[in-house]
């Protein structure tokens, strides 16, 4: 439950040095980069949004990709409240990094119209969810979500009646420029490979960030980049601190289609805006951070 | 009996008759309980019908429709067309009526209740001529009145056309005089419409009735290029828009979108349908298929016209144009805003507001951020449950302090960590303010985190014990 891995590997740490596996390595992300822009997944259209914590940040190859799909699943029913509030602190990154306006006339845009017009920043966030789960886990809270670092003004809340108005609204807030990031929790079931793939598509339409919300682990195949698991993080020392202090998560990046997992306890700086691994937790053990089929992370 | 059937009056049956009476003539007769709700809800089933011809239409009960012809007529090629138009339709709907155009209200309603409605209709022409023979009780008078007058001999309301006003007026009430003129044009009398006029309309009728949704699609943009002319005239915008599709069989299914800023843009418009009529689904019966569509905007507002292409700008009607369609689909409460309200009380500090009802604006977080720099306002919960939630098996160490474990949803949760109270007040000036509420920030064991309070203060409320909810949770 509480280990902490430290992912390694020679891709996730490029090596001026390396020998020959490493330029092979290279070569083929390069290829598979390119098929996968062919498809129109890859999303590497816009800069890498990156996390804030470098040992996570060289695990996604830079940050995660700016028109891309993610999951994020609950580890349990009841630590969904880890879940978005790892989801809506990425949100508040996210606007905090797209403070200024885009330049006029970025390379993502010239490629999509060919129009030269000037780009919507993308500074607004919409989070969406079925009536139930809002009734059960309670809305979001604006005084709740400042502190954090999300201005209130820049988020539009969506209300779905069913899953199936989740799955549409994400993706028609994807397509849409003046949005930066689309969060829609569900529940994880009867959401198939089609429905994700078509949210893949739309985030790389609208460069935008595209973040899928399980209230619990799913393991059907899906076209998101990156899947994590999040659950809420205890302090182990519980002698050292009596305060509750800032938002923590014990983040497990169990895929990853551009590099290595892991796992890792990250706590949220709401002043600066990034993550932090958490100072006084020690390093454990090495998780596995292979392929996902080498892998055995619960 | 209250009203009769055609095949009844060939028998010799008047309404009025004792049922028992009319039984004894005839045992086959039929009698169905009058039904006043279901007559005055087919009285507006056909008024809606009547939607067609004018939109100035008004109920006259508990039979009656009239309609503000005033400057429409010549769309149906003239009055006496138009008239026949609409029997012809009633007809066809299996309603026997009975319709008289006439320059006031007062002697339309009195010709198509008690006179020759075979005459040629003309709106200009005087009507006294016209009302001179018809009974006083066509002046739409009390019982009591026709009676009294009855009883002096007056019968017609060419008897009472030259009579002295103010011996009249004395004797049967200054009711007969008002009803007299406004038959006569003297008085206006206003006809109030059963819907509001809108300030904008185009319609468009099928001689084949349409009932794909392409169709309706195409004539809603088509209508919308209409309207644009007449918008940018005054330089307003739309900012509700309302959809009549009138059915062949005289239904009339309403459709309305609203936007968040003013819009022109036809296509703009025919994308706003296109997402309410996927929402309403099957909802929109075609039948037979729509002879009319209309196309009404319901609230205009001044439209800027805007310069497309600066930043930010760009950045708001993109905002708003998914606003509308996510709005036009899902339903207008559904797509929300945070507000920032002016209250202490955590539940009443944030609203959420229809994002199509928001102008645009700060919402108020930046008066929210001043407040809690200058009074060190502590912690808020990332979620806000919708109701406090009570929790059981509470047990505090200290009677004021924070619980060391508690059962929230069958879960038992061991506090390791907690901050507070903060206390709140209830609304005192209030009576459903509520006691005063103590705050702690609590983190469990496997660090869930919950925003909890105690009810009331513990000197208050002991020796009961304290009552514990959960208000929120934490990330």
């Amino acid at each position: 439950m509480n280990m902490i891995g430290w992912p390694m590997t020679a891709a996730a740490r490029p090596n001026p040095s390396a020998g020959e596996p490493t330029a092979r390595i290279d070569q083929l992300r390069r290829q598979l980069g390119a098929l996968e822009a062919a498809t129109g997944l890859a999303g590497d259209c816009g800069a890498l949004f990156a996390l804030g914590t470098p040992v996570i940040d060289a695990a996604l190859g830079g940050g995660l990709g700016g028109g891309t799909l993610h999951e994020i699943a609950a580890a349990r029913e009841a630590e969904v409240l880890a879940a978005s509030g790892f989801a809506l602190a990425l949100a508040a990154r996210r606007i905090s990094l797209r403070g200024a306006p885009a330049p006029i006339g970025n390379s993502c845009n010239a490629r999509n119209d060919g129009r030269p017009v000037s780009v919507p920043s993308g500074r607004n966030v919409l989070w969406t969810a079925e009536d139930l789960l809002l009734a059960e886990n309670g809305a979001l809270y604006g005084p709740g979500l400042d502190e954090i670092g999300i201005a209130p003004e820049r988020l539009i809340t969506v209300a779905a009646p069913c899953a199936r108005d989740v799955l549409w609204t994400m993706e028609e807030a994807l397509r849409c420029r003046a949005v930066g990031m689309v969060i829609g929790e569900m529940r994880p079931r009867g959401i198939d490979q089609v429905a994700t793939r078509r949210l893949a598509l739309a985030a790389a339409a609208g460069n935008a960030l595209g973040i899928i919300l399980y209230t619990a682990p799913d393991d059907a195949p899906s076209a998101a980049v990156t899947r994590w698991t999040i659950g809420a993080a205890s302090f182990l020392d519980a002698e050292q601190s009596h305060d509750v202090g800032s938002p923590r998560f014990l983040a497990r990046l169990v895929r990853n289609r551009r590099g290595p997992l892991g796992t890792w306890i990250v706590e949220w700086n709401s002043v600066e805006q990034r993550f932090e691994l958490a100072t006084h937790s020690e390093p454990v053990a090495g998780a596995a951070f292979d392929r996902p089929h080498h892998t055995a992370v619960a | 009996m209250l009203a009769i059937d055609a095949a009844a009056e060939q028998l010799g049956l008047t309404a009025g008759l004792a049922l028992a009476q009319a039984r004894a003539m005839h045992p086959t007769l039929t009698a169905v309980p009058e039904d006043q709700t279901a007559d005055a809800r087919l009285l507006d089933a056909i008024a809606e019908t009547c939607q067609r011809y004018t939109p100035l239409v008004a109920i006259d009960p508990p039979d009656g429709i009239l309609l503000d012809i005033g400057g429409c007529a010549h769309l149906f090629g003239g009055e006496e067309k138009l008239r026949a138009d609409l029997l012809a339709r009633m007809t066809r709907l299996g309603f026997s009526a009975r319709a008289a155009i006439a320059v006031t209200i007062g002697a339309a309603s009195a010709a198509a209740r008690f006179g020759d409605t075979t005459i040629q209709a003309d709106s200009t022409r005087d009507p006294r001529g016209r009302l001179a023979p018809l009974p006083l009780a066509a002046l739409r008078l009390p019982d009591e009145t026709v009676a009294a007058l009855a009883r002096v001999g007056l019968k017609r309301i060419g008897d009472i056309l030259d009579l002295p006003r103010s011996p009249l007026a004395v004797r049967f009430g200054a009711d007969l005089l008002r009803q007299l003129d406004r038959a006569l044009g003297r008085e206006d009398e206003p006809l109030t419409p059963r819907l509001p006029v809108a300030p904008y309309v185009a319609e468009k009728s099928f001689h084949e009735p349409i009932a794909r949704e392409e169709d309706v699609l195409a004539s809603v943009e088509r209508l919308a290029a209409r309207l644009k002319t007449a918008l940018a005239a005054r330089g307003d915008g739309a900012r509700r828009l309302e959809l009549a599709l009138f059915r062949t069989d005289g239904a009339v299914k309403r459709i309305a979108a609203g936007t968040s800023r003013p819009v022109r843009d036809p296509q703009m418009i025919r994308a706003l349908f296109v997402e309410r009529l996927a929402a309403l689904g099957d909802e929109i019966d075609p039948g037979f298929g729509f002879d009319l569509a209309r196309l009404s905007v319901l609230n205009a507002e001044p439209c800027r016209d805007e310069q497309i292409g600066l930043g930010t700008r760009e950045d708001q009607i993109e905002l708003d144009r998914l606003i509308d369609r996510l709005s036009a689909r899902l339903g207008r409460q559904r797509v929300s805003r945070l507000l920032a309200r002016d209250s202490h009380i955590p539940e009443l500090a944030a609203a959420v507001m229809p994002a199509q009802a928001m102008t645009r604006g700060e919402f108020g977080w930046d008066a929210f951020r001043r407040f809690r720099a200058e009074a060190g306002l502590s912690s808020r919960p990332l979620r806000l449950l919708a109701k406090p939630e009570p929790i059981a098996d509470v047990f505090a160490l200290v009677p004021d302090g924070p619980p060391a474990r508690f059962r929230w949803r069958r879960a038992l949760h061991e506090v390791v960590r907690a901050e507070g109270p903060e206390r709140i007040e209830g609304a005192w000036w209030s009576e459903k303010g509520g006691p005063a509420r103590d705050y702690f920030r609590v983190e469990d064991k496997a660090g869930l985190r919950f925003w909890l309070f105690r009810a009331g203060l513990y000197r208050d409320v002991a020796p009961s014990p304290p009552r514990w909810f959960v208000h929120g949770l934490y990330a």
